[in-house]
């Protein structure tokens, strides 16, 4: 067995430990659930995610593999099988709107599922409306997944999760928190965007807040630390990826710091590596907001979730947050199909089924989802928040509701479609 | 205007880091002719080793010196197997292939270890003390003083031994100083291995001080490339001063509200400015 197996072996029984063994206890169900293999024509479905580049991000779109599997084995959509075809775009807008072409064009795809990449989003929103396809995206990361017609994400996005990471704080510590600092690599539509909730949230509540971005490539995580402390805050988000988190997270030990300010940070460090990662010194002293319920919540479609992944995908796929996301980005297709004239498909009537979503209710989200018409898609922006304890990360039982003002466009789209409370 | 301080004293253990990178840089190329892109990597590579070490409950102590010993030998295996199939080449194919050998050793780490978040941790990082302000580690004083301390290491060694004295002859007259009996492979290994170490010392303090990844450890072999330009590939006082310079700089940088979120342009900037000092004669002759 070589070192990378045994690696891949403890990271994967860690992660179905976090799961909390559940994953034998139910049954995969899938669409119809005949049990019989579909035969028919297929449906071509594609799915643009990244797995060469600096890390591999296909989580998603492994999981909705995973799913599309488990549908064709349980008479697909009404008889049909679906096709799913996964491109790696290799974090490469140039291979990014290959891919996509490839798939909308020569594969003629009826719609894309389970997407997750940061460069997708920009890159082929010029594609995406022209040929009217819809995207139900697993994991949309930069600005652009969120201010398209034709893109609707199962996740948060790092925005809504920053904003509601600095809200739990606040709300767990009534009346002491009033400054903000907010640290993001600074990659362009999403760093700075990232923060911008958190900090227009807590101006709006009469605090102040202050964004810090910094060069991923940078080595020195100790004057990050020193610039967001002398800004004297009270709570500090660190809005990065999991892998340039922890050096922040050493920085901050290093300075005696979690004593003095509390630290919380966005979905990008929910992973059951992240608390070995940073130490015991941060135990019970960092929460780490959730764009979906917690992989061991023990809920029918968590258990699903579990057994397709189990039953239909690979034991080295990750079962993590964004593996969730894309089997709900992918069970939703499948049931939005499921409801049409399995000879009636084509892209321009599953584009229209799609958007015509106003409601689809998972345990696995705090609300119901939904696509809708609207020229902008974040359906999903309510959701708990875990907290660091023994070297795991623990849900809280209440969903937070991010009260980020930009999404007040979305609050006003949910009151026509009779979502919004 | 922010208060500089405590940039100050972080910037300090960053550009020791650089320094003794840098001093690797110098001293290969002065005796082997190669400017090493590879540094970095190597250096990542004992960090990863010392990790795994850990990891599979090896003691910590003798997990560095396991790391920092891979690193020699890895470079050392460079030096005796690839380097002399190259040393006809021009320097330019020379360096290349060290880059190369980067991008191998990088995705040999990202294969077998990826980018999963972790750690290395030093018993040394629990004891600290006060400076203007700043919590600095036991780590991050070793680190500065390590950069001081391999440094007059180097500079007496290349001074007073023989191997040192070969090395030097190397520098001025390859061919020369093969003809009078200098052993250009054996001196070669000696400078291959010593770039190794530093190499190996410079990763695993940088994994701790700052982030145990492939990617980000290999390429901080930029800023110490930049230092060994400083330093015009032959100084190591200014090699030293070019580390020190791009690394404190850098950390000063930080709370400059339009500059600080690209100040890893620093070691660019202060390459490109050393190159056109260094040539301005040149210029003047060529008007």
């Amino acid at each position: 067995m070589t070192l990378r197996n045994t690696i891949l072996g403890i990271v994967t029984a860690a992660l179905f430990g976090c799961a909390g063994g559940v994953a034998h206890a139910a049954d995969a169900k899938c669409g119809a659930t005949t049990g019989k293999a579909a035969t028919g024509e297929p449906i071509v479905i594609g799915g643009i995610v990244s797995v060469t580049g600096p890390d591999n991000f296909s989580s998603s779109g492994l999981a909705a593999t995973a799913y599309f599997k488990c549908l064709n084995a349980n008479g697909g959509v009404n008889g049909r099988p679906i096709k799913y075809q996964m491109e790696d775009d290799g974090w490469n807008p140039e291979q990014s709107s290959q891919v996509a072409a490839k798939l909308i064009r020569d594969q003629k795809a009826v719609a894309l599922v389970g997407n997750m990449s940061f460069v997708d989003c920009g890159a082929n929103q010029g594609i995406y409306e022209k040929e009217d396809i819809m995207v139900i995206a697993g994991v949309g990361v930069p600005r652009d997944c969120f201010f398209q017609k034709n893109y609707a994400p199962t996740n948060a996005g790092p925005r809504v999760s920053n904003t509601k990471a600095v809200m739990d704080v606040a709300q767990t510590y009534p009346g002491k928190i009033k400054r903000v600092v907010c640290i993001a690599p600074n990659i362009p539509n999403l760093g700075e965007w990232s923060c911008s909730g958190a900090v227009a949230w807590i101006k709006k509540q009469g605090g102040d807040g202050k964004i810090i971005t910094f060069d991923p490539g940078s080595l020195d995580a100790t004057s990050v630390v020193l610039e967001a402390m002398a800004f004297k805050p009270d709570v500090i988000s660190v809005g990065t990826p999991k892998g340039l988190a922890v050096p922040i997270f050493a920085a901050a030990e290093e300075q005696g710091l979690a004593d003095k300010v509390h630290f919380t940070g966005p979905a990008s460090l929910y992973n059951p590596d992240f608390p070995r990662a940073i130490g015991k010194y941060w135990d019970g002293k960092v929460t780490v907001d959730m764009e979906l319920k917690a992989a061991d919540a023990g809920t029918p479609d968590m258990l699903n979730w579990l057994a397709v992944m189990d039953k239909y995908g690979q034991a080295s796929d990750p079962r993590d947050t964004f593996s969730q996301a894309g089997y709900l980005a992918a069970r939703v297709t499948a049931e939005t199909l499921l409801k049409m004239d399995a000879t009636k498909i084509d892209r321009k009537s599953v584009t229209a089924a799609l958007r015509n979503i106003k409601r689809f209710e998972s345990d696995m989200w705090c609300s119901p989802w939904y696509v809708g018409d609207g020229p902008r898609h974040n359906a999903n922006h309510a959701g708990p928040v875990s907290f660091v304890k023994d070297g795991k990360l623990v849900a809280k039982p209440v969903c937070i509701e991010s009260e980020d003002p930009e999404l007040d466009d979305v609050h006003a789209y949910e009151k026509t479609i009779g979502i919004a409370k | 205007m922010p208060d500089f301080t405590p940039f100050l004293v972080s910037g300090l253990a960053t550009a020791a880091t650089y320094v003794l990178s840098g001093v690797g840089i110098v001293v290969l190329y002065r005796a082997a002719g190669v400017v090493n892109f590879a540094q970095g990597a190597v250096g990542a590579l004992a960090a990863f080793i010392s990790w795994s070490i850990v990891e599979h409950g090896g003691p910590p102590g003798w997990s560095w010196v396991a790391g920092v010993v891979a690193a020699a030998l890895v470079s050392l295996f460079y030096g005796r197997v690839i380097a002399p199939r190259l040393a006809y080449s021009d320097p330019i194919m020379r360096a290349v292939a060290t880059l190369s050998f980067a991008l191998i050793l990088l995705g040999f780490m990202g294969y077998v270890w990826g980018e999963a978040p972790r750690r290395l941790r030093l018993p040394t990082d629990t004891m600290s003390f006060e400076l203007l302000g700043v919590r600095i580690t036991m780590t991050r004083a070793i680190a500065f003083g390590l950069g001081v301390l391999a440094t007059s290491a180097v500079m007496l060694f290349l001074a007073y031994s023989r191997v040192g004295l070969q090395m030097r002859a190397l520098a001025s007259n390859r061919d020369l100083s093969a003809m009078l009996g200098v052993r250009v492979l054996r001196v070669d290994s000696w400078a291959w291995v010593i770039s190794g170490l530093l190499a190996g010392v410079s990763g695993v303090l940088l994994a701790d001080l700052q982030r145990l990844s492939g990617q980000a450890l290999t390429f901080a072999v930029i800023p110490a490339i930049a230092a060994a330009v400083l330093g015009r590939f032959v100084s190591l006082p200014a090699t030293v001063a070019g580390g020190v310079t791009i690394g404190v700089c850098e950390a000063l940088l930080t709370p400059i509200p339009v500059i600080g979120p690209f100040r890893t342009a620093i070691p660019f900037l202060f390459a490109v400015g050393a190159m056109l000092w260094m040539q301005r004669r040149m210029t003047f002759v060529y008007r």
